[in-house]
């Protein structure tokens, strides 16, 4: 199960209610998976820095931690709009150097701590628990932008908590997010791989090699179309995944088109999800939906 | 004819008002706003005409024998799934397994079909407007399946008996799936059913006929490379 989806506006770029839209789309996907829910949002680019979204961990005072954070952080740039809500901290950095050097600086200071998003538009939020839940959390319907993606996660493999629930960001490639639907079933094989060649694992849940398998391929230079395509060959298994980058969604389709998904093109916008309801749940209007074929690769600019 | 308004309505509402309407005698059933819900119209024996003003989710008009069950959108994956007897009437796109393991009945769809369109059919006709996706016709044991547009990989894999009709080009066989000729009355049947039952017209001239070759009917071991194959 799980349930996928993505929306791209195509009206404005100072953004819209993207988090209203992915909210309402996710609920009427609650049932495929309770057991967790998450967002990656676009907003307008954040100039002054990187927004950088930090767990801090499944105990303890989060307040204090995201404080003390917050002022370690500083001899990497400029700190600006530092807030802590529940486990996250949030924070926008002016960051001189490598945003991979920031990210393992962080979750150096202390176990358990993960930078869940960074970009300069990308922001991700998920935890255990229903869209309704994260919502009354963190208010993401409040969140303007441009596109994004949402997830609920019914667990078949891996634990139920805040770092195994979707989207996942690629870690150290910033605003590049995906959800997944399905299973990676060469997933072992290519982390260990991975692993040999020093890239961190933060979760045993098979979807993450996604974003690490994306972002590898797009630093090596292939374009994101190249990517989707590659992936089609060198990912095994059932999958429906989408994948969000600063100017673009797309989503690829397994070989034996074992997982649904369901897309819809308009003037205005372009949705997609595991299911059709998802879709007429957000979007009101006369527009035609239909289930992407076996091997489909879409990407929509903006 | 009698309306269902869907707005507030849960699935099992609007199934039992459905059934609650045919009980009393109604023979021709209006379903608004269906908003892709799932599992709509299922397991309905009597000959009424139930049409959805809009998109269904999964698994709608399953298990039916004897209705007209019409769709104004599109449907999500198993439409009509073992149905007996009946038509289902699609007006969009259906999604993944649609019409898999039909008894009987016809089902049209105008748009496109996705994955496993019709697999393990058991009887009844088939029709897609558009194209259908990966293996449709997969172990096929009897009824007839047209396909006006493009067909996927693995067409028609592993038929035992059953008919194909494909109007545009076949990404790959499946196994043991043979080409031949239509024949004068094929090519007959294609123009009235594809004039009876969609609404655009379509040439029938470059239509091919796909079969079952038979040979993995019973096993010969100077055929162990066929089987190789197919399994």
């Amino acid at each position: 199960m799980c349930g996928i989806v993505g929306f791209l506006d195509k009206t404005s770029n100072e953004g819209t209610t993207v988090g209203q839209t992915i909210l309402k789309m996710l609920t009427a996907l609650e049932v495929r998976g309770p057991d967790s829910a998450g967002v990656a949002l676009f907003g307008p680019p954040e100039n002054s820095g990187f927004v950088v979204r930090v767990k801090l961990g499944e105990h303890g005072d989060f307040e204090e931690k995201g404080t003390f954070i917050a002022k370690r952080v500083q001899e990497f740039g400029s700190v600006g709009e530092v807030k802590t809500t529940a486990e996250y901290l949030r924070f926008v950095i002016d960051l001189r150097g490598e945003p991979t050097s920031l990210a393992s600086f962080i979750e150096s200071l202390e176990d358990g701590i993960e930078v869940v998003s960074m970009g300069r538009m990308l922001e991700v939020v998920k935890q255990v628990g229903s869209p309704q839940n994260l919502e009354a959390t963190y208010g993401v319907s409040a969140f303007l932008g441009t596109h994004g993606l949402g997830h609920t996660r019914l667990s078949t493999e891996s634990r139920v908590d805040l770092s195994h629930s979707q989207p996942f960001w690629a870690h150290g490639y910033p605003d590049l997010a995906i959800v997944h639907n399905g299973h990676i079933t060469n997933y072992h094989k290519m982390r260990r791989r991975y692993e040999q060649h020093g890239v961190k694992f933060y979760t045993e849940n098979d979807s993450e090699i996604i974003g690490v398998y994306l972002a590898e391929r797009l630093s090596q230079g292939l374009t994101l179309r190249e990517t989707l395509d590659a992936s089609l060959i060198d990912l095994d298994g059932s999958f429906s995944y989408l994948v969000a980058t600063p100017d673009a969604i797309g989503f690829a389709k397994d070989p034996f088109a074992f997982k649904p998904l369901l897309f819809t093109e308009t003037d205005t916008f372009v949705a997609v999800a595991t299911e059709e309801i998802a879709i007429r749940s957000a979007f009101d209007g006369a527009y035609e939906v239909r289930e992407a074929q076996a091997k489909d690769v879409r990407i929509w600019q903006r | 004819m009698a309306e269902i308004v869907c707005v507030g309505k849960t699935t099992r509402d609007i199934n039992v008002e459905i059934k609650r309407l045919i009980a009393r005698g109604e023979t021709d059933i209006r379903v608004k706003n269906p908003g892709a819900r799932h599992n709509l119209g299922v397991a309905i024996l009597e000959s009424v005409e139930l049409t959805f003003d809009g998109s269904v989710g999964y698994y709608c008009a399953g298990m039916i024998d004897g209705p007209t069950v019409k769709v104004r959108g599109s449907t999500g994956w198993g439409l009509a799934e073992s149905m007996m007897d009946g038509t289902v009437i699609v007006e969009g796109s259906a999604g993944n397994g649609a019409a898999a393991s039909i008894r009987g009945g016809t089902v049209i769809i105008h748009g496109d079909a996705a994955a496993r369109l019709g697999v393990s059919m058991k009887g009844g006709l088939i029709l897609v407007g558009g194209n259908c996706g990966y293996m449709a016709g997969f172990m096929a044991q009897k009824g007839t399946l047209i396909v006006c547009g493009d067909a996927g990989e693995a067409f028609a894999d592993s038929m035992y008996e059953g008919i194909c009709f494909v109007g545009g080009s076949i990404a790959e066989l499946g196994n043991d799936a043979v080409i031949e000729k239509p024949t004068a009355e094929d090519l007959a049947f294609l123009e009235s059913t594809l004039s009876r039952y969609l609404p655009q017209k379509i040439e029938i001239h470059d239509f091919k006929k796909v079969i079952s070759g038979r040979k993995l009917w019973n096993f010969d071991k100077d055929e162990r490379a066929v089987w190789r194959e197919a399994l």
